[in-house]
């Protein structure tokens, strides 16, 4: 059990006029080694959920079970960079947390922070560049001069040369190009599959929740309305629809195929495969 | 962050919410004057009652008061030391080996403090009241006599205006950052020296990062919708004095005059 919550409550701005309940009651176990969507609306309190997970934020009532430690209500834990070592959180836009003079020492910051030595941290901050897909030659360059598709992987090879356990990303592929997002999305899926990292993702895209994540959680006005398997939460679209997401396209397409007529098996899950499909019944009937 | 109250605009329903803030400014200035003449403490209690009650009709709370005075506190206690030390006229009052407290650092400190808490408690009646887009508008309505002076009242109130809306901004992207830093390790409490000055180096850079690059945007934004400087521009919302508003500064004038009586005449 890496990950809980058991009823934890957040509130924003407590005892003024701007107070405003982020979380209410929520209870949410977070199973290793898989890859978890998190949607909902925006104001649903996702990326208020996701700062609990590296004790940004505390919870105001209930307890957050993080690896081997346990953050209760009223506590003032110490000691929190051993955990933020382990769970490494990339924020939204997190080019702007860039400002070392290269590339190379910008990514080397944070193994620095926690504790590795300059060369330790120079060799993993090389490994995790090229995790992301940059090249010796930006190791010098200044990482403010470089391209927004740039600075996000400098950024996100920022977090990954911690080398933590669980990976938290709120919106890594918001503002990218469609490769970039692609890129993006295939690093963490290898993250995931080759080194068993459990990683969490804030995503408003269903095209990526459905082809690269396992589980899906759904927030809905700062509470978690579902958990479940990403197949079993497609498997029935006018429930996503009530809930205002738009089914992945894949699906979409099964459903019309299936209204007129065709027939198609629900483990069909590629374009290649509906594709073959489609072919086969076609010359059946041609 | 966001504890600061001193400045702070406090969403509430009043009376004093609703005047017009030609009339509010204009009233805080003339009370700050006042609170500058040597009226003695009968001109301090009017004072302090005219801003209790101004406090009370806006539903403000004394706390609110309190936490803004807040930081003031060390100011003063500074002051009371440099005092004791400089000030020696009046009365002995307390003997320490060879240092001896007189009673003016006492009562001249005291006579700082008072004003202050008074002009703490004017100023966030202001603050507090109106939102800061009106309080430009007053601002630019009240410099306006002085264009013929050349005095650019328009871009004095743009300015202000622009300075108020990226407050808010630059606090959440203050505590953005810190988060994102905190997230890398980053320790603002402890450390080393040279840690504390790296830590503080990786908020500072990035933070002017993206004031500048805020600032770019809102020019070529403001330009794209044709904003000229020193161009006549009409309002959406013109400003229009009522009753009330002249009973306000009439308050504030009669605190002024009975302020100088007061210091000068009585």
């Amino acid at each position: 059990m890496p990950i809980s919550f058991e009823h934890v409550g957040y509130v924003y701005s407590k005892g003024t006029p701007y107070e405003y309940q982020a979380l209410k009651d929520v209870c949410l176990e977070i199973e290793e080694g898989k890859i978890t969507a998190v949607i909902g609306q925006t104001g649903s309190g996702k990326s208020t959920l996701v700062q609990h997970l590296n004790a940004l934020l505390l919870p105001e009532s209930g307890e957050v079970h993080i690896l081997d430690r346990v953050i209760k209500a009223g506590d003032k834990p110490k000691q929190l960079k051993s955990l933020r070592k382990e769970v490494g959180l990339v924020f939204q836009f997190p080019e702007y947390q860039l400002f070392e003079e290269t590339v190379l020492k910008d990514v080397a910051f944070g193994p620095k922070n926690f504790g590795a030595s300059e060369e330790e941290a120079r060799k993993r901050a090389k490994q995790a560049l090229k995790m992301v897909g940059l090249s010796e030659e930006y190791y010098e360059r200044s990482p403010l001069e470089l391209s927004g598709g740039q600075k996000r992987r400098v950024a996100i090879a920022g977090i990954l040369a911690m080398d933590p356990q669980i990976l938290v990303l709120d919106e890594p592929t918001a503002g990218l190009d469609p490769q970039g997002t692609e890129a993006m999305m295939k690093l963490f899926h290898a993250l995931n599959h080759t080194y068993g990292k459990t990683i969490l993702i804030v995503t408003h895209d269903m095209e990526q929740v459905f082809r690269y994540c396992d589980k899906v959680v759904v927030m809905e006005d700062g509470g978690v309305r579902i958990h479940t398997d990403k197949d079993t939460f497609f498997s029935d679209p006018d429930a996503c629809r009530k809930m205002n997401i738009l089914p992945p396209v894949l699906i979409r397409m099964k459903e019309l195929l299936k209204a007129n007529g065709f027939e198609v098996a629900d483990d069909i899950i590629t374009e290649n495969a509906l594709a073959d499909c489609i072919a086969r019944q076609v010359k059946k009937h041609g | 962050m966001g504890n600061i109250t001193l400045g702070r605009y406090i969403p509430l329903d009043s009376p004093i919410h609703k005047m017009d803030p030609r009339a509010k400014i204009m009233a805080m200035l003339l009370v700050l004057v006042a609170i500058f003449f040597p009226a003695g403490w009968i001109g301090y209690a009017i004072i302090f009652a005219a801003a209790s009650l101004t406090i009370i009709l806006a539903r403000l709370s004394f706390t609110f008061i309190w936490k803004a005075m807040k930081p003031m506190l060390f100011m003063l206690v500074f002051l009371f030391v440099i005092n004791a030390f400089l000030l020696k006229t009046g009365d002995p009052l307390l003997t320490l080996g060879s240092f001896t407290l007189y009673s003016d650092a006492v009562f001249q400190t005291l006579y700082i403090a008072v004003r202050l808490l008074l002009m703490v408690m004017i100023t966030t009646c202001l603050t507090a009241t109106t939102k800061p887009l009106d309080m430009t508008l007053g601002i630019e309505d009240l410099l306006k006599p002085f264009q013929k002076i050349h005095v650019p009242a328009h871009e004095i109130a743009m300015l202000i205006s622009i300075a108020l809306r990226f407050i808010p901004d630059l606090i959440d992207e203050t505590e953005r950052i810190i988060k994102a830093q905190e997230s890398r390790g980053v320790d603002l409490k402890e450390g080393k020296i040279m840690e504390r000055i790296m830590a503080i180096l990786s908020l500072i850079v990035p933070l002017f990062v993206s004031a500048f690059q805020r600032a770019e945007d809102l020019a070529n934004a403001m330009e794209a919708r044709g904003y000229a400087p020193g161009e006549q521009r009409t309002r959406y919302k013109v400003l229009k004095m009522e009753g009330r508003d002249y009973i306000l500064l009439f308050c504030a004038a009669a605190i002024l005059a009975g302020m100088v009586w007061l210091a000068y005449y009585r």
